[in-house]
């Protein structure tokens, strides 16, 4: 029972298969979910989260609060673009306000397509708010840096 | 046998939280900072070191500008609720 930092196996997958877009304009919608293990999850269930996601699932995702719903919040997509041999996309940061969460990690998914998985994420340890911000920062949009990225 | 090797990365996030209230200045000025200076643990010392100065240098920039719009926002909140007849409102949102 853990959450690893990995790019699904599936969604690599998916990629060849043309099955998600990222594209800014008329791309998939995409949304990230919060999980915890052990203490904070719904239900007391913990999250199982790595390279062999698939989709998005409820088991050991955080309750609803504040501006946090069940299912996790819509993400802004950066138009993918490639710089040198790296080619790459990314998205807005995402926060929660008001929002009493204790979480570990999150799974990024395609909600337009039968949430299928994108990449779970380890946030290296609990991070909490309590009636506060839950602020998730993605990375500058480069080739170094950017959320996902293809070299 | 003709291939092509790649490879698909995904990087780590920051998570940035606060109790009982929205995130600090301090806290809006570091998330500001991580987006425009990243420096690679694999740069070279002096590069490093020159990108690690300014990030400094700009730091208090950033928090200054910070304040200020956090300022200039409550201003025109008291404002708008002045206006309107809740001038109770108004002061308690002026003292925050």
């Amino acid at each position: 029972m853990a959450i690893t930092q990995a790019m699904c196996t599936s969604f690599k997958k998916e990629l060849l298969e043309g099955v998600h877009n990222f594209k800014n304009s008329g791309g998939d919608t995409f949304k990230l979910a919060l999980y915890a293990i052990g203490s904070g999850g719904k239900s007391s269930t913990t999250a199982t989260l790595g390279a062999t996601t698939t989709a998005f699932t409820t088991t050991g995702e955080v309750a609803s609060s504040g501006t946090y719903a069940t299912g996790g919040g819509s993400l802004t997509r950066v138009d993918p673009t490639s710089s040198g041999t790296t080619a790459f996309t990314d998205f807005a940061d995402l926060s929660f306000t008001t929002a009493t969460i204790t979480a570990r990690g999150a799974l990024i998914y395609n909600s337009t397509d039968s949430n299928k998985a994108v990449a779970a994420l380890d946030f290296g340890g609990n991070k909490s708010s309590t009636a506060g911000t839950f602020t998730i920062q993605f990375p500058t949009a480069n080739a170094s840096n950017a959320i996902i990225r293809i070299a | 046998m003709i291939s092509v090797e790649t490879g698909v990365q995904v990087t780590q996030v920051n998570v940035m939280t606060s109790d009982n209230g929205g995130l600090s200045s301090e806290q809006i000025t570091e998330l500001a900072l991580d987006k425009i200076v990243r420096v690679s643990q694999d740069a070279p010392p002096a590069i490093r070191d020159q990108a690690e100065a300014f990030k400094e240098e700009i730091r208090s920039v950033i928090y200054h500008y910070v304040e200020l719009t956090r300022k200039e926002e409550r201003g025109t909140i008291c404002q708008m609720l002045s206006t309107t007849g809740h001038q109770d409102t108004a002061d308690l949102v002026r003292r925050l």
